[in-house]
């Protein structure tokens, strides 16, 4: 059994968004939500500006906030270490979408359904790379199985141990996506609970480092 | 519906069939109204419903699919890619391996692509107008009917000796070879196109200096020092990903630097290691202040300057002398201890370094120039053709030595035309035919040409045209200028609003075609584009029009066109391929998506290869200049290399066949039009910014990486990203200002001096647009980016949710409707989102740069009124 794991290697992304339209097409994720998202935030006073990418898929926590708030129990980690929602057990509750502290989760209106990045099962079944690895141009995302040592992952962790980071760990939801080059300010762009909302244009917000819509936990859809 | 719609409906008693959704129902003699719709308001989301068993997604079943080899066109960087069909439709588009140039790697429009086959608002049938032209009522007609109608008014014009009254105007067609043939076969040159839109100086900057080819491979992987004036490959550059992966390898693998100067923080100026901002324009000016700081200091590749260029290291250095870095400071606002710093730096690292350019530098007044500035630093550097310089293969085109025409091949015909060939822009046709496109619609409103049957082809000329919404649909509009508009196009967009005749065109990922662009593996190379899909409906390629066109001309005109359709043309031209692994050169393509011929060897120190004795055979050397000339199979002498220490090499494909500092082409072309011009690249100061009132500024605009400029916002997940454009505002003049992000200001706009088209200095119009406030701009610039603020296109691009129009439907057996549409779309302003943004090229002027006609973008002069 595989053990897949991943890293953004965050100096070589250039916010193209391929990641994240890749794999709207692949998971066939409907407007207005995102299972890859891609946060940009501009650091500094002209001259001296520069910018940040942040791109944020599920972190497949080893204590995922989501997996213990489905009342449904439709929330399982798999011994791949890939965390992955049952669509026959799920019943739209959205209780995985608020506890989410990275706004990893939506709930697809048509199907009532909760979804989010399971690394592309249904590639990796395939022989094939999730769909934003593949497609990265930067090479940013790093992606493999942990048991094999020769795996892009385990080159990787391997030579840059101990530059890797989590995204906020204070939620102490062990995340297994790890990050080089990350800025810890930028985390506070990544919201909790629901990672879009139509009335918050992306391009507005590089200035801050707000999430401009974070949502209390067990809030509603308005 | 509006009244007007109604109104229109009721006349028409029931036989009128109101919007795009109609189309689809539409039988043969009906009629339609097309006009942008308006915003169906909904409710902003449903509401959650717990508890409630969902429907389960089908993921995609990759062991099941069949996967086809093709080439992306959702932009021009030409990018290999593999489809994923299952069940006949098209789920997935990945990169192609076997592609040398961006390999699995795509972006995001790349990705996005994949919708554009099942778009609910595709064109399915060709239309004929009714009505006035731009009225918006259509007829739907056989295509029997539009192949007789179009050939009985383009025989019309052959048969009056007029065969240049037949114009083809394209956008990013990569149709050349069959578009060349049909209007070679007619006897017209009137090929139009946006080559002066978009890349004109950066590519007669490479034609004048090095000569071989238009678009440079820098050998970014090797490469120790970028230095980038203007080019924004993160996002948009022609050959984007291409040059982009090398380069996040090159700095991130191989510790190189990459310095940009950009008047705004694009995503690769503000990933660059250093990011400077010059005023607009004088780029050249920071060029040629660093080439001073080299030439000074006297560290730089004396041996290729002195051998290589034809130019001496003492007349270098006369011509760079005034131009100090204290001098370019007061210019750019970029300091001259950044200037020499940057300077040492970058010849540090000869020959393993590189400087080059994009719109950023030559879509300017002055760009030419600027160009050639910035590529003289190659040449100090040494850098050229070496590795991790400033590289070029032999051809950045399809070799059309492995691809040649079918037999009978049309000559060209020997006529010229004001419209295709303005004379006031001697340098626009001397190496390619790249036109001047922006006076298209002046010259034939100021009738300096006339036209009977204007075909249209991916040109969205209203939209990204500049004065596009006023002189372009202007001229589009008046019958008398343009009798006779024949649009092929996927979706109705506002070229098509404009027209006679509506073509549903197939998209790239239904059609055939050979591709290639600049290989950076330096070698050989060229792509295959081929159905992922078959076109829904009658939806045909527009080569396969002309082709069926060209077959009812006569039999002087038919003769060229002597093969079933598009495919059989691209097989013929494949028939002398290698054909490797498979039964022959054409089933070689379609298998592989591509030819790369890894046997040869990089192109590296090009211009130094010996020349073959074949090669000599029947040659003369002109014993002054070592120039090696022969007679071509046309009986013309031309250049083929140059003697070199005794030896025969191919040297550069210039006049002199060196590396050319100093262009004496440039001295002619610009005295024919009598601007006085010694042929070095000097610096020239854009008239119009000269003794700037503090309450004017420079309004420049730009591209995203999730848009090209003015066909990718039919795409559901492109627009998503980006649909609107708010003007970006420095934060310190905002402050100056009193503006804050989301105010609402309004910009005024004026037309430009010196030696171009209408220099008045007028004003042109104003326009009102919310303020983005930023740290990453020139405190003098606001920039606006095109590619948005369509009123046709559809829902995704016109910002509408709800049902796919205001008419009777569609139909579902063709291209179903799409929950996205209808529900999810969340950026129409009904619902309380963003809109659709803005068309910014409507208030920029038509402003072609003198002697090469590049259309100077980012020099517009504005001022600014919080409203």
């Amino acid at each position: 059994m595989p053990r897949y794991a991943m890293a953004l290697d965050l100096e070589r992304c250039t916010g193209c968004h391929a990641c994240s339209v890749a794999c709207k097409v692949e998971n066939q994720v409907p407007l207005g939500n995102f299972r890859t998202k891609v946060y940009y935030y501009d650091e500094g006073r002209f001259p001296q500006t520069r910018r940040l990418f942040l791109p944020v898929v599920c972190m497949q926590c080893a204590d995922a906030p989501c997996l213990r708030a489905c009342p449904n129990k439709a929330i399982s980690r798999g011994n791949d270490l890939i965390v992955r929602i049952d669509q026959n057990a799920c019943r739209g509750n959205g209780a995985c979408e608020d506890a989410c502290p990275y706004g990893a989760i939506y709930v697809d209106p048509q199907r009532n359904l909760a979804d989010k990045c399971d690394f592309c099962s249904h590639r990796l079944e395939a022989g094939m790379e999730p769909a934003c690895v593949e497609t990265c141009p930067g090479g940013t995302i790093i992606f493999g199985d942990l048991n094999d040592p020769k795996s892009p992952i385990s080159q990787f962790q391997a030579t840059h141990r101990r530059e890797l980071t989590v995204l906020k760990p204070e939620e102490k939801a062990d995340p297994q996506v790890q990050y080089r080059g990350l800025t810890r300010e930028l985390e506070r762009k990544v919201p909790k609970g629901r990672n879009h909302d139509p009335r918050s244009y992306e391009i507005e917000t590089w200035a801050t480092l707000e999430a401009s819509f974070d949502r209390p936990e067990g809030g509603s859809h308005e | 519906m509006s009244k007007q719609l109604q109104a229109l409906e009721v006349n028409r008693r029931g036989a009128l069939k109101v919007g795009i959704g109609a189309l689809a129902s539409l039988a043969v003699g009906e009629t339609i109204l097309l006009h942008p719709g308006e915003a169906a308001a909904q409710p902003a989301r449903p509401p959650r419903r717990p508890n409630v068993r969902g429907t389960p997604k089908v993921p995609h079943n990759y062991k099941r699919a069949r996967k086809i080899t093709s080439v992306c066109l959702n932009c021009s960087t030409v990018c290999g890619i593999v489809g994923y069909v299952d069940n006949g439709k098209l789920i997935k588009i990945g990169g192609n391996p076997e592609d040398p140039n961006n390999g699995k790697m795509l972006c995001a429009k790349g990705q996005a692509g994949v919708v554009i086959s099942t778009y609910p608002e595709r064109l399915l049938y060709p239309l004929k107008r009714v009505g006035r032209r731009g009225q918006g009522t259509w007829r739907r007609i056989t295509w029997e009917e539009a192949y007789a109608d179009i050939a009985k008014r383009v025989r019309a014009c052959i048969d009056a000796g007029h065969p240049e009254h037949v114009a083809i105007h394209i956008g990013r067609s990569r149709l050349a070879d069959i578009m060349g043939r049909f209007l070679n076969a007619i006897g017209s040159p009137v090929l139009l196109n946006h080559r002066a839109l978009c890349s004109l100086n950066k590519r007669a900057a490479n034609y004048a200096t090095i000569g071989d080819v238009d678009w440079e491979s820098v050998d970014a992987e090797r490469c120790k020092y970028l230095l980038n004036f203007g080019s924004n490959f993160y996002e948009a550059h022609q050959g984007a990903i291409h040059f982009l992966k090398r380069v996040i390898k090159g700095r991130y693998d191989n510790g190189c630097k990459l310095v940009t100067f950009d008047v705004r923080l694009s995503n690769t100026a503000g990933r660059s290691d250093e990011w400077h901002a010059p005023f607009p324009g004088t780029e050249g000016a920071v060029a040629l202040a660093l080439a001073n700081t080299i030439v000074a200091d006297g560290n730089f590749d004396r041996d290729f300057m002195t051998t290589w260029t034809n130019t001496t290291v003492d007349a270098l250095s006369a011509f760079l002398k005034p131009y100090t870095p204290e001098w370019a400071e007061k210019l750019s606002g970029i300091s001259a201890g950044d200037i020499r710093r940057i300077a040492r730096a970058f010849i540090r690292e000869r020959p393993r370094c590189a400087a080059f350019t994009n719109r950023g530098s030559h879509a300017h007044y002055n760009g030419f120039n600027n160009d050639r500035a910035v590529i003289l630093l190659n040449a100090l550097a040494g850098s050229i053709n070496q590795p991790g310089g400033y590289c070029y293969a032999e051809s950045a085109e399809i070799p059309d030595h492995l691809f040649p025409m079918p037999a009978p091949v049309p000559a060209a015909p020997k006529i010229r035309t004001d419209l295709e060939d303005p004379p006031e822009w001697p340098l626009a046709n001397r190496w390619q035919k790249m036109r001047v496109g922006q006076i298209v619609y002046a010259y034939l409103k100021q009738k300096r040409a006339r036209l009977q049957v204007y075909f249209t082809y991916t040109l969205a000329s209203p939209t990204t045209w500049p004065e596009g919404r006023s002189l372009a649909v202007e001229v589009l509009r008046d019958e008398k200028l343009i009798p006779f508009h024949v649009c092929s196009d996927v979706v109705y967009s506002e070229t098509a609003h404009y027209a006679d005749l509506i073509l549903p065109d197939a998209t790239y990922l239904e059609r055939w075609g050979l591709d290639a662009r600049n290989n950076y593996e330096l070698r050989t190379y060229a792509t295959l584009r081929q159905p992922l899909v078959p076109p829904p409906a009658e939806c045909v390629n527009f080569a396969d029009v002309l082709i069926q066109v060209g077959k009812r001309l006569g039999p002087e005109v038919s003769r060229y066109f002597d093969f079933r359709n598009y495919e059989d043309f691209v097989r013929l031209r494949c028939r002398q391929l290698p054909k490797g692994d498979s039964a022959d050169g054409f089933a070689y393509m379609k298998r592989h998506g591509v030819y790369h011929n890894t046997s040869e060897p990089r192109s590296y120190d090009l211009f130094k290869r010996p020349l073959t004795k074949a090669q000599l055979d029947g040659s003369r050397t002109d014993p002054q200049t070592g120039i090696i000339s022969k007679r071509n199979a046309r009986g013309v002498e031309e250049a083929i290399g140059i003697t070199m220490n005794a030896q025969a090499l191919r040297g550069f494909k210039t006049p002199s066949r060196k590396f050319e500092v100093h262009s004496q082409t440039v001295a002619q072309a610009a005295a024919r039009v009598k601007i006085d011009d010694d042929g070095w690249p000097h610096y020239v100061p854009i008239p119009a910014h000269q003794n700037l009132p503090e309450d004017r500024f420079i309004l420049t605009t730009f591209k995203w990486n999730v848009h090209t400029q003015g066909r990718t916002a039919p795409q559901k997940y492109l627009t998503e990203i980006v649909h609107d454009n708010p003007m970006w505002i420095n934060a310190a003049t905002a402050r100056r200002l009193g503006i804050r992000t989301g105010d609402t200001v309004e910009v005024t706009t004026y037309r430009p001096r010196g030696r171009t088209f209408d220099p008045t200095g007028q004003r042109i119009g104003s326009a009102r647009i919310r303020a983005f406030v930023t740290e990453g701009i020139h405190p003098r610039v606001f920039a606006v980016s095109n590619s948005l603020g369509h009123l046709f296109g559809g829902r995704s691009a016109a910002a509408r949710r709800g049902p796919r129009a205001e008419g009777p439907g569609f139909d579902p057996k063709i291209l179903s409707e799409d929950a996205d549409l209808t529900t999810n779309l969340w950026w129409s302003q009904a619902d309380g989102g963003k809109g659709a943004g803005f068309n910014v090229n409507a208030i920029l002027p038509i402003q072609p740069a003198p002697i090469t006609g590049m259309q100077a973008w980012f020099d517009t002069v504005c001022s600014i009124r919080k409203v």
